[in-house]
């Protein structure tokens, strides 16, 4: 079980003057389980790539293989439905999406569609809701009364009410709040680790990749230009300048440490591993 | 939905392109008044072969009118069996199933048939040869002599123009809730009445809710930049007719002209 793209290209509106060659003979690896990042300028084919992942957009060239089935180029798949409930995805601006009357029935409307009964739908939403960090006073509320933060939040409930394995999320903090934007990466990351869902984002934020992401996929002109760890990508600083990547402030912040004498050991993403390291370093010299 | 080409405006270098759009409404409007005139074959042959000279100068393909009437051709053939069938009147010209079809019939119904497709053609010609914009300007110059009896000209234009400006808007708009909902399991092509009136309406309250928000925004940047319907405005684009635009409109007032005076003829 995994998801590898083999050679997959597509193409917009073919055989017509505003033809445009969106992915270019993809070879991807999605490993599975793991937390990856998708970044690259607009218009390299990001949102083109993700939306193959749930066979919204069928390659016009080459085979996709997603969680034990096969997508093929110039074939009429099968069991499309059943592999939307696997591969769970938010789109840009999900809370435009929004329809019900209440907040719970909306969350609720994915599961039944995948066949869950009404009562174990209902339930589903609940816990949905609830993860999203929304209390239950929300549930019997009109989706269109809420701010803009909460409507995004009931959006990505209506995806994790259907469970899928794999959660793609198109830029899901665009536009959010600075806390709004890391309760909902925690989520994503807990998902990740303690559920053990396969996550990928589409993102601008360095940052974000740095601090939750295990694995960086740097898509450029349509073909993955870049697929590598974190780590890799950040300490490649040739990459990064290539592409006008500021490296992450914790990188820049531990750099400024290195030359003025500390020793600081690699990896370390969060600010309180590198107080610790500050602190146990500043006792030795006394 | 990029298929679709009537009403399509086709960014071409031509005379007729560079028309005034308030000669070619007017001319518009005086050949769709000549095709209801009954003058016979030879009159539509005239009116077709005259458009057709317009077609060509406009550099516009026979393809591109063939397509954009391709939308019509449910609602011609519809009109040709229930006209067939309707109609009694003429000889009896062969029965099927115990319908009587008479030859005055077949008769009436081409007219109509005939008719529409010109129309379709002559409203072609001008939609694609026009710039939406140019085209509003134009309707509100026309309409300009009927705020006398306080019809709102310039209203009626802005309103147009900014109905034309959001449809590709709405349509990207469509196609992106469209995904949004498959990915949560909504099929638009099949399933039971229930589930599919349900599909409809995932789309349609998130559609009109973002319609209306965008209006609302629109109205407010408008306002925020001192726009106020009815205060006399400067434009940027100023129209003029020059010889040609005259001639191009004089050419089909004589076309109606023509019609009446072939008409008169007949009887």
């Amino acid at each position: 079980m995994s998801i590898t793209f083999e050679k997959v290209s597509h193409i917009y509106s073919e055989g017509t003057p505003y033809e445009h060659l969106a992915l270019n003979e993809v070879d991807l690896e999605i490993q599975e389980g793991k937390m990856s990042a998708i970044i690259g300028e607009t218009g390299s084919g990001k949102s083109t790539l993700v939306q193959h992942l749930n066979a919204l957009l069928l390659p016009s060239k080459g085979k996709l293989h997603i969680l034990e089935r096969t997508i093929e180029a110039g074939t009429q798949p099968k069991g499309l439905k059943s592999l939307r409930g696997d591969v769970g995805l938010v789109f840009q601006f999900p809370e435009y999406q929004l329809f019900e009357e209440t907040v719970l029935k909306d969350v609720a409307f994915g599961p039944k569609n995948f066949g869950v009964s009404e009562q174990d739908a209902i339930e589903k939403a609940r816990k949905a809701i609830h993860m999203v960090g929304l209390d239950s006073s929300f549930e019997e509320k009109s989706p269109l009364e809420l701010s803009g933060g909460q409507k995004r939040r009931v959006a990505i409930a209506g995806i994790l009410a259907m469970d899928p394995k794999v959660l793609v999320l198109d830029e899901p903090t665009a536009g959010l709040d600075p806390l709004g934007t890391i309760q909902m990466m925690e989520l994503f990351k807990e998902l990740n680790t303690k559920y053990g869902k396969t996550v990928l984002i589409v993102t601008h934020d360095m940052e974000q990749v740095y601090r939750y992401c295990d694995r960086v996929i740097v898509m450029k002109e349509g073909k993955v230009h870049i697929h590598t760890t974190v780590e890799d990508f950040f300490h490649d600083s040739k990459a990064c300048k290539e592409m006008k990547i500021l490296p992450p402030s914790m990188i820049q912040m531990c750099d400024l440490l290195r030359e003025n004498g500390f020793a600081i050991p690699e990896g370390i993403h969060h600010t309180s591993e590198l107080a610790e390291v500050i602190a146990s370093q500043v006792v030795k010299h006394g | 939905m990029g298929n679709f080409t009537l009403g399509r405006y086709l960014p071409l270098d031509s005379p007729i392109h560079k028309l005034d759009p308030r000669a070619k409404i007017m001319a518009m409007l005086f050949t769709l008044v000549a095709i209801f005139i009954p003058a016979g074959w030879i009159g539509y042959g005239i009116i077709f072969v005259v458009v057709s000279i317009v077609i060509i100068r406009a550099k516009l393909s026979f393809r591109f009118i063939w397509k954009s009437m391709k939308p019509m051709l449910i609602m011609m053939i519809f009109l040709l069996i229930m006209n067939i069938l309707v109609l009694r009147s003429g000889d009896v010209l062969v029965s099927i199933f115990g319908f009587d079809i008479y030859t005055q019939a077949i008769l009436q119904t081409l007219y109509i048939v005939v008719r529409l497709l010109l129309m379709v053609m002559i409203t072609t010609c001008l939609t694609a040869t026009t710039k939406p914009l140019d085209m509003t300007l134009g309707i509100e110059d026309l309409l300009k002599p009927f705020e006398k009896i306080h019809v709102p000209a310039h209203e009626i234009a802005m309103l147009i123009s900014i109905a034309l400006r959001f449809i590709p808007d709405l349509i990207d708009e469509t196609t992106r809730i469209m995904k949004a909902q498959e990915s949560r399991g909504v099929d638009l092509k099949e399933g039971k009445i229930k589930e599919r009136i349900m599909a409809i309406l995932s789309l349609i309250v998130p559609l009109f809710v973002s319609a209306f928000q965008r209006a609302e925004d629109l109205a407010n940047a408008m306002e925020a930049r001192g726009y106020a319907p009815g205060e006399p405005r400067t434009r940027y684009k100023v129209l003029k007719m020059t010889g040609k635009d005259w001639f191009f409109v004089g050419c089909s007032i004589l076309l109606l002209i023509g019609m009446i005076v072939l008409m008169r003829f007949k009887v």
